[in-house]
C-alpha cells in the first residue's frame, strides 16, 4: 500500500508539468501581445512594456523563468492589467474564498447524496426510494447556473431571508446559498450512483450468506455491502471535483463572492496572461492533487487494484 | 427398423408450411425494448416538436432576434412582459429585442452545439479508442495515459484561454467543445475493443492480410454502434450544458446571436426588476430540451444494454 501512494504521488508530478506547459504554450501562441489591445501605444513604450514582463526574451528562457519562479518560490509572475499587483497577491485573496464553499459544497455532497442513495437502494420500491429518484432525475438539468437564480427568487426575492450576493467575511448566510447551489446536482448524481451499486451488491451471493447467518440487516448494510457499494462512487468523486472546481467560476461571478473565478473571467476578458495562466494551474494541481487522493482512497477500498 | 411414412409425410408436410422465423437484429431487438420505454418515447415526440418549433417558428414572428422593438426600448420591465397584441408572445429582453424569436435562435444554437460538438467528439473518441486498444502494448499504454492525464486537467479554463485567444466564433465554440468532450468516449471504446479483437472473425480477417486500418473501421467500429449509440446520446445534453455554462459566463456565444446558457444569464441578471418571463422562458425550454436528451439517452442505454439496469 505505502508503495503504491509513493509511486502514484510521483506519478502526478509529470501531469503537472505538461499542465504548466500546455498553458504556456497557449500564452506564447496567443496573437499578438497583452498590451497590443491596449489604445494604440507607441512601439518605443510597448517594448519597453513587454521587456518589464520579460515577453522580449526567446521562449525557452520565458518558459525556464517561469518554471523557476514557481517550483522554488511559488511565484505566478506579476499581472499584466492590475499594475501594482502581482498574480500571488490575487491568488491569495481569491482562493480563500473559493476553497471556503468549495469544500461546504463537496462535504455536503456526499454526506447527504451517499446516505440518501443507501437509503433509497435499502427501501427499493418504496417512497423513499421514488422520492430520491425523482430527486436525481430533476437536479441533473438543475446546474448551478440554473439554480443559483432561481435560489436568488426565492430566497432572496420572495422570501427575503438571504443576501443576494456577496462574501462579507465568510458570514454563514452569506456561504448558504453558493453552497447549495453548487452542491445540488453532485448530490444528486452521488445518490444516483451510490444506489444503482448497493442494489448490485445487496443481490449478490455473498449478501444472501449474510443473511442466512442471521447477521442483522444494519451490520450487512455497514459492514459487507457498504464498501464494494462505494467503488464507483469513488471513481465518481475525482471528475465531480473538477466540474465542481469549473462551477465554481459561476458561482463567483453570480453572487460575486470575491472567489477565483471572478479573477478568471476578468482576466479572460482582459487578456491578461499571467493571471489566467496562475488560476488554471492553481486549479489544475489542486485537481491532480484531489485525483490521486481519490486513486489512493480508491486503492484502498478495493486491494485488486494495488498491483 | 420400419419408418411411417405416413407421420414422416406430415412432417415434412407441416415443416415446409411453416414460414422460417426470422432472426431478430441486436438492433431490432433495442427497437422493441426502446418503444416499450413511455418516457423516452414521449421526450422523442417532445424533441422533435422543440426542432421544428426552432425552426419554423421564427417564420411566425412579425420580429426578428435582433431587431429592437424602440417603442419598448429602456421600459422592458413594464411594457415588455408577454402579450399577443404587440407580437412579442414572450415578451422582450432588457434592450426591447422580441424573445421569442431570441429563445428559438437560441434553441438552434444550443442543439447545433450539441449535435455537432458530439459528431466532432465520437468521430475522435471512436477513432482514437479503437486503434489504442486494437494495437494494445505500449501504444496502448501510452495513449491511455495521455487520456488520464487529459482527464484529470480541469480542461474547461484551457477551453476558455483558446476561446479568448483565437476569437469566439461559433465553429470555434462547436469544434472546441467537441475536442475537449472525446476522452470518456476513447475509454468506453478502448475497453470494447480489447475484448473484441481476439474474437474468431478478427483473426480471419488478419489471416487474410486486411490491412489494419481496414480491421479497425470495417471490422471493429460497426460492432461497438451500439454502444457508441448509448454513449452518444447521453453526450449530446452534456455537451449543451457545457455550452451554456461558457455562454452564461459570457464567454461563449457572441451577440446578437445567442443560446440558452446566454438567455438564461441574461434572465438572471434582471430577475430583480420583475422581469421573470426573461428566466422563465429560456429555462423551460432548457429544462425540457435536457430532460428530453437524458431520458432518450437512458431509454436507449435500457434498450441496448438490459441487464445494466
Amino acid at each position: 500500500m505505502f508503495s503504491f501512494i509513493i509511486r502514484r504521488t510521483f506519478s502526478s508530478i509529470p501531469t503537472i508539468l505538461i499542465l504548466i506547459l500546455i498553458s504556456f504554450a497557449l500564452m506564447r501562441l496567443a496573437p499578438g501581445s497583452p498590451f497590443s489591445s491596449d489604445r494604440g501605444l507607441p512601439p518605443e513604450v510597448l517594448a519597453n512594456l513587454e521587456a518589464k514582463y520579460g515577453l522580449n526574451l526567446p521562449w525557452f528562457e520565458q518558459l525556464y523563468t517561469y518554471l523557476k519562479g514557481i517550483i522554488f518560490s511559488f511565484d505566478f509572475g506579476p499581472s499584466f492589467k492590475y499594475k501594482d499587483r502581482s498574480v500571488n497577491d490575487i491568488l491569495a485573496q481569491g482562493f480563500p474564498v473559493t476553497l471556503t464553499y468549495g469544500l461546504w459544497s463537496f462535504f455536503i455532497a456526499v454526506a447527504v447524496g451517499i446516505p440518501l442513495g443507501i437509503a433509497a437502494a435499502v427501501r427499493h420500491n418504496t417512497k423513499l426510494d421514488y422520492l430520491a429518484v425523482g430527486f436525481s432525475i430533476g437536479a441533473q438539468v438543475l446546474p448551478n447556473f440554473v439554480m443559483a437564480p432561481i435560489l436568488v427568487i426565492i430566497f432572496t426575492l420572495w422570501l427575503n431571508w438571504l443576501p443576494g450576493g456577496g462574501w462579507n467575511g465568510g458570514e454563514w448566510q452569506y456561504v448558504i446559498m453558493p453552497v447549495i447551489a453548487l452542491s445540488t446536482s453532485y448530490m444528486a448524481s452521488i445518490a444516483r450512483i451510490t444506489r444503482s451499486s448497493m442494489l448490485e451488491v445487496l443481490s449478490a451471493n455473498f449478501i444472501r450468506t449474510a443473511k442466512a447467518k442471521g447477521l442483522a440487516n444494519s451490520s450487512i448494510i455497514l459492514n459487507h455491502a457498504l464498501k464494494p457499494a462505494l467503488l464507483p462512487v469513488i471513481s465518481y468523486l475525482g471528475p465531480a471535483f473538477v466540474s465542481m472546481i469549473t462551477g465554481s467560476v459561476i458561482i463567483d461571478i453570480y453572487f460575486s463572492t470575491g472567489g477565483m473565478g471572478q479573477f478568471f473571467v476578468d482576466a479572460a476578458l482582459n487578456r491578461d496572461y499571467s493571471l489566467l495562466m496562475g488560476v488554471t494551474i492553481v486549479f489544475g494541481v489542486m485537481t491532480i492533487l484531489f485525483n490521486t487522493i481519490v486513486d489512493i482512497a480508491y486503492a484502498w477500498l478495493d486491494p485488486k487494484i494495488r498491483l | 427398423m420400419l419408418v411411417n411414412k405416413k407421420k414422416l409425410a406430415a412432417m415434412v408436410d407441416s415443416a415446409s408450411s411453416q414460414t422460417p422465423i426470422e432472426g431478430r437484429s441486436q438492433w431490432q431487438d433495442a427497437m422493441v425494448r426502446f418503444k416499450q420505454n413511455k418516457a423516452a418515447l414521449v421526450s422523442v415526440f417532445v424533441l422533435f416538436a422543440m426542432i421544428t418549433i426552432a425552426f419554423i417558428g421564427p417564420l411566425l414572428s412579425q420580429w426578428d432576434y435582433e431587431t429592437i422593438d424602440w417603442a419598448l426600448t429602456g421600459n422592458a420591465a413594464e411594457m415588455g412582459a408577454p402579450s399577443i397584441a404587440n407580437g412579442h408572445f414572450f415578451g422582450t429582453d432588457d434592450l426591447g429585442r422580441d424573445l421569442y424569436a431570441r429563445v428559438l435562435q437560441g434553441t438552434q444554437i444550443s442543439l447545433m452545439v450539441g449535435i455537432i460538438g458530439t459528431v466532432v467528439a465520437v468521430l475522435v473518441g471512436v477513432l482514437y479508442g479503437a486503434v489504442s486498444g486494437y494495437f494494445g502494448g505500449r501504444i496502448d499504454n501510452v495513449m491511455m495515459r495521455f487520456v488520464d492525464i487529459l482527464m484529470s486537467i480541469p480542461y474547461m479554463f484551457i477551453l476558455i484561454i483558446l476561446f479568448v485567444m483565437f476569437g469566439r466564433s461559433v465553429y470555434i465554440l462547436f469544434i472546441g467543445l467537441g475536442l475537449f468532450s472525446w476522452m470518456d468516449m476513447a475509454r468506453i471504446v478502448r475497453g470494447q475493443t480489447l475484448s473484441l479483437k481476439h474474437k474468431e472473425f478478427i483473426e480471419a480477417a488478419v489471416a487474410s492480410g486486411v490491412s489494419d486500418f481496414t480491421i479497425i473501421v470495417r471490422h471493429i467500429v460497426p460492432n461497438l454502434l451500439g454502444i457508441v449509440v448509448v454513449y452518444t446520446s447521453l453526450m449530446i445534453p452534456n455537451l449543451i450544458l457545457l455550452e451554456s455554462f461558457i455562454s452564461f459566463l459570457g464567454l461563449g456565444i457572441q451577440e446578437p446571436l445567442t443560446s440558452w446558457g446566454a438567455l438564461i444569464s441574461d434572465g438572471a441578471k434582471t430577475i430583480q426588476y420583475g422581469t421573470l418571463w426573461q428566466l422563465a422562458f429560456p429555462l423551460g425550454f432548457f429544462i425540457t430540451g435536457l430532460f428530453c436528451f437524458f431520458f432518450i439517452g437512458d431509454g436507449l442505454r435500457d434498450a441496448f444494454d438490459p441487464k445494466d439496469r
